[in-house]
């Protein structure tokens, strides 16, 4: 009698769990109109990452009638985190896009708002990666791309002439070469290339004409990687296997002067300039120069270089309520406005929005690099998305991922690894 | 005298009673046997069933939906497991969760039931490597998984040094090989989880009755004997808890492949329990997750009634 | 063993250790051969724990080391200065205490349901039977075959409603109810001879008292293991605390920790393993204060008494 008193209960509760699980959407609290609001914005680290207050205590400013309060979540499991806040109802009412291949399941989960209507300013970058079909579901307020870093120091010591953009990914690896050749002694390598698969396929899908990971054909890898083979084999960068065995990270290697040249994304800029300042980077001389190219046809300072890179954006929580819309949708167009634009780039974060005045505010910071290949490189370029948005994106860079590491550590030759991830696309993601 | 499994305070055979007064006595019995049974189980019950179970029985709902963790979960029937025994990144799942499995089971029952045997003794210092076996354990798997990787390192790394010295001319890449990538994982697993199933059967080894034994050696029965005769038979209520916790833990292995080599090289360690966690929480097909969690729990749960049938002979 | 119903010599004579301790009437061999083979025994023992401790050792070394000297090519495994700061830095910019507090309180209560709730429902399972038994203690070890992250959000929707996520009570019921203490318990028990139960039922004792006075004080190693990697398993659990603790007042070591120093520009190791050593503590010295009770029953420690 009692087992079943339990089983019945046992079955309430699955009904009730399937309900809260099947609604979940969170009955807005009213609020008074015209009255205070608050919004809630969703953040990672944010001690470190100040964007996120900065953004805050300027709409604050502007709107005083609005408190913005930050949620944070763990940067690492951000997606996670967040994902379980939503589903549960208790989301933030602005959702901060951290990765752009996650905003086509939030978008399809109906947990986005159209925020077509939301003004931008002129020429602002990244848009394009919160479009789906015809609407708008995220306002990008940072664009970081891919770009070289140099270390000035050991390009002197090797009696070495600085990149002038004029490079392409032949020219990069011998450029690798020869420093790592008159640098032997040191020792440092020429150049270190991070274990992530952007390192080699976020340039490859850029750069190469036509190429496009979403079709399922991967046959323009095939150069990048072998380029890159090459640079390992000839001993111009630590490879892959010694790289993951002992766990090197860019900032230890180029921090510390073991590597004269480094592939990275734009946010090394601010941590590169705070390690020099706090010691645990060496102090020494450095420039930032634009990514090698395809072939010449992009390189040189009279061209736009073609690199990657992903926006971050700010969403808003389809299940806001009427009464705090305004104020989230204000609170994205201010995100997106010069005027935070400037405020972002004053603590050496490259806005979306980068036009010539925020590229001068961004290289007034104390320790940035001050020559003029620097400013184009960080201000010039024509960035493509890596993670182009789509539902199958995520499918496909898993199943890429798998390539790199089973290319990168050579046990797989890369014809077989590029034909191996074509199939499993076809079979496991299926193309439209 | 032998360490006797429990003969219970009554008979179950509620129907097959001769008279009809033993047959309602019996059945009151048997009722109130039911009420002191469940009185013993609720408490941990409750919890369990609000907490563990009902949880369990929405994933197996939503094995047949094409849920997204957000919204409507539209019932599909058996479609994503359809696709689950098309799909090859499960079936390579699958396989080397089965090939981690058939290595890392046998290993570590020996290794930990071997340490548990010498460690069992009151010799000086035992407490020490009590301690020192315990110790992986405790470790954080961070730090587990950075200083094997070291370990592992193909060119400059301490294992392979020593291996060259002994003139293998191409000793193995390790981590960095498709082909031993796997095993190397088994080595690092074993080595930590051999402490937690030590302490297990040093629990199990204090029911084994001394006089069995010194009446064995009288017999003139070897230490190997012994093992065989007086302390197995002994174990065998810890060496089934040992055997299904270990046959479940390993098919539900995650977070060492995590930190070590995340699936890779290619997909030469990708395991079930990574399988289910991308599908879910990297490409929000929580639904298709979910129907590969219900077929991982058909295959540990066919495992281990398997081994409960075993026992159940054995011990009859 | 003040109230235990049956003759103290049956329970004495059946729980006494195994073979491993040389009967006294046999003459210790101290022949040199005998010697020299315990020297060769210690010193397997010592590579030995060279080797498990080796991660653990690597740990403290790094922990001494600046953040960018952890990792490097060769390996450094000794740094040019002690960099005793990590852990000056570790204490005084987190909040160690509070996560220390709120951990020791998660490993306690839900050690202590556990085992107690654990080896109650065993005795359930072992002892008595009763129809469907088997097919719920199954129903038992199965949800143990399920990936935690597979009903993780189903999970998190149903504590949201019941309104416990982010207090430490969302951990204490995630924990303390696994089948894992049922399963452990039941086992151990099914060691324990009947006779003494009966014994005890024809004395009058009711099951309970049986579970109480006779159960309990003769599974002290069982008990023991249990309420150990119960509690290893609360104190170094990261997943449980990352979902449900949101409010960084509520967090566990483990957790904490790993925030603290992705929270800086880049994951500082020598921060995060100075922060790791501090937390093994308090395990290794559980552990060594209470490794005794797994090879020393009640029975057993009785019986030098």
């Amino acid at each position: 009698m009692k087992r079943k008193f339990v089983a019945a209960a046992g079955v309430a509760m699955v009904a009730t769990l399937a309900l809260a699980a099947c609604s979940a959407s969170p009955a807005a609290e009213p609020a008074e109109p015209g009255g205070p609001v608050t919004l809630s914005v969703s953040g990672w680290s944010i001690a470190t990452t100040p964007e996120f207050q900065l953004l805050a205590d300027g709409f604050e400013e502007k709107y005083p009638e609005v408190t913005v309060e930050l949620k944070e979540y763990d940067p690492v499991n951000y997606n996670t985190l967040l994902t379980a806040d939503l589903a549960a109802g208790s989301g933030p009412d602005i959702i901060t896009q951290k990765e752009v291949k996650f905003v086509s399941t939030y978008q399809e989960g109906g947990q986005l708002l159209d925020v077509s209507d939301v003004k931008l300013p002129e020429g602002i970058g990244g848009t394009e990666a919160y479009d789906i079909d015809g609407a708008s579901y995220a306002v990008p307020y940072r664009q970081d791309s891919w770009v070289v870093y140099y270390n000035k120091a050991l390009f002197d010591e090797a009696g070495v002439e600085y990149p002038d953009g004029s490079w392409t990914w032949d020219d990069y690896a011998d450029l690798e070469s020869e420093l790592s050749t008159a640098l032997s002694a040191k020792p440092a390598f020429g150049g270190y290339q991070h274990s992530w698969q952007s390192t080699v396929q976020g340039f490859a899908n850029a750069q190469t004409p036509k190429a496009d990971i979403l079709s399922g054909d991967f046959g323009h890898l095939e150069d990048y990687y072998n380029r890159v083979l090459g640079m390992q084999d000839d001993g111009g960068q630590v490879d892959f296997n010694t790289r993951n065995a002992n766990q090197l990270t860019y900032q230890g290697e180029f921090g510390k002067q073991k590597a004269a040249m480094l592939p990275m994304g734009s946010w090394y800029v601010a941590t590169l300039i705070a390690q020099q300042a706090s010691g645990e980077a060496d102090d020494f001389e450095w420039g930032v120069a634009p990514s090698p190219q395809y072939d010449k046809k992009t390189t040189g300072t009279d061209n736009v270089p073609v690199t990657f890179g992903d926006p971050t954006g700010l969403g808003i929580n389809a299940a806001i309520g009427d009464d705090k819309e305004q104020a989230a949708k204000d609170f994205l167009a201010y995100a997106a406005s010069e005027e935070a634009a400037q405020a972002l780039a004053a603590i050496g974060i490259t806005p979306a929005l980068l036009n010539d005045d925020v590229v001068e505010t961004y290289f007034s910071v104390d320790g940035s690099p001050t020559d003029e290949l620097s400013k184009f490189a960080i201000s010039t370029h024509k960035t493509l998305p890596e993670n182009p948005t789509s539902s199958k994106t995520a499918a496909i860079q898993g199943i890429l991922m798998d390539l790199h590491t089973a290319v990168m550590s050579e046990s797989e030759p890369i014809e077989s690894a590029i034909k191996t991830a074509e199939d499993r696309v076809k079979n496991e993601v299926g193309l439209d | 005298m032998a360490t006797t499994t429990a003969t219970d305070v009554a008979g179950t055979d509620v129907a097959a009673g001769p008279s009809p007064s033993l047959r309602r006595r019996r059945s009151r019995l048997a009722r109130r046997n039911a009420l002191v049974g469940w009185s013993f189980i609720l408490p941990n019950f409750v919890g369990f069933a609000a907490l563990t179970l009902v949880p369990i029985v929405v994933l197996f709902y939503m094995s047949m939906t094409n849920w997204n963790v957000f919204g409507t979960a539209n019932w599909v029937g058996l479609d994503n497991f359809q696709r689950l025994v098309g799909d090859g990144s499960f079936r390579i799942a699958l396989f080397n969760t089965l090939y981690y499995s058939v290595l890392h089971i046998p290993l570590t029952f020996a290794v930990a039931l071997g340490l548990a045997l010498l460690l069992n003794s009151k010799l000086r210092g035992v407490a020490f490597f009590r301690t020192a076996a315990f110790f992986p354990y405790i470790t954080s798997i961070v730090a587990i998984a950075i200083v094997w990787n070291l370990l592992f390192s193909p060119d400059y790394g301490p294992i392979n040094e020593v291996l060259r010295a002994f003139g293998l001319e191409n000793p193995p890449g390790w981590l960095t090989s498709s082909d031993w990538a796997m095993p190397a994982v088994v080595i690092v697993s074993t080595w930590r989880d051999m402490g937690y199933y030590m302490i297990l059967f040093l629990a199990g080894l204090q029911t084994v009755p001394r006089e069995l034994h010194e009446a064995a050696r009288m017999d003139g029965a070897n230490a190997l004997q012994r093992f065989f005769n007086v302390t197995m038979p002994s174990l065998r209520p810890t060496t089934f808890f040992v055997t299904v916790m270990l046959t479940i833990n390993s098919f539900k292995i995650f977070d060492l492949i995590l930190v070590m080599t995340e699936g890779g090289p290619g997909q030469s360690t990708l395991v079930l329990s990574q399988f289910i966690y991308t599908k879910g929480f990297e490409e929000s097909q929580f639904g298709y997750a979910s129907a590969a969690s219900v077929a991982l729990f058909f295959l540990c749960i066919t495992v281990t009634v398997a081994q409960f049938l075993a026992n159940k002979r054995r011990s009859a | 063993m003040t109230g235990l119903m049956v003759p103290v010599e049956d329970v004495r004579g059946l729980r006494k250790l195994a073979d491993s301790t040389p009967p006294k009437h046999r003459p210790r061999a101290g022949t040199p051969l005998r010697r020299a083979g315990r020297v060769a025994g210690y010193a397997v023992l010592i590579i030995a724990a060279l080797g498990l401790f080796t991660p653990f050792i690597w740990m403290v070394i790094s922990s001494l080391k600046t953040s960018n000297e952890v990792f490097s090519v060769p390996v450094t495994w000794f740094p040019e200065i002690f960099v005793w700061n990590n852990y000056v830095e570790i204490w005084t910019k987190s909040d160690m205490l509070t996560w220390i507090r709120n951990t020791m309180f998660l490993s306690v209560v839900v050690t202590f349901l556990q085992v107690l709730t654990g080896s109650f429902a065993a005795y359930g399972f072992a002892r008595i039977r009763f129809p469907g038994r088997d097919a719920l203690f199954l129903v038992y070890i199965g949800t143990i075959a399920v990936p935690w992250q597979s009903y993780m959000i189903p999970q998190f929707i149903l504590m949201s409603e019941l309104k416990v996520s982010n207090t430490l009570w969302s951990i204490v019921l995630l924990q303390a109810f696994g089948a894992f203490g049922v399963f452990l318990m039941k086992q151990y028990y099914e060691t324990i001879p009947e006779e003494l139960s009966e014994a005890a039922r024809l004395d009058g004792l009711s099951e309970y008292g049986i579970w109480r006075r006779i159960m309990l004080p003769l599974s002290v190693p069982a008990l023991a293991s249990l309420a150990l990697l119960t509690f290893v398993n609360t104190w170094n659990d990261y997943l449980g605390p990352l979902i449900y603790l949101r409010d960084p007042n509520l967090w566990t070591v483990q957790l904490g920790l790993k925030s603290f120093v992705s929270n800086l520009f880049d994951t500082n190791y020598a921060l995060l393993f100075a922060g790791l050593t501090i937390s093994v503590i308090p395990i290794a010295i559980i552990f060594l204060v209470g490794q005794k009770y797994f090879v020393e029953g009640l029975a057993t420690s009785g019986m030098k008494g």
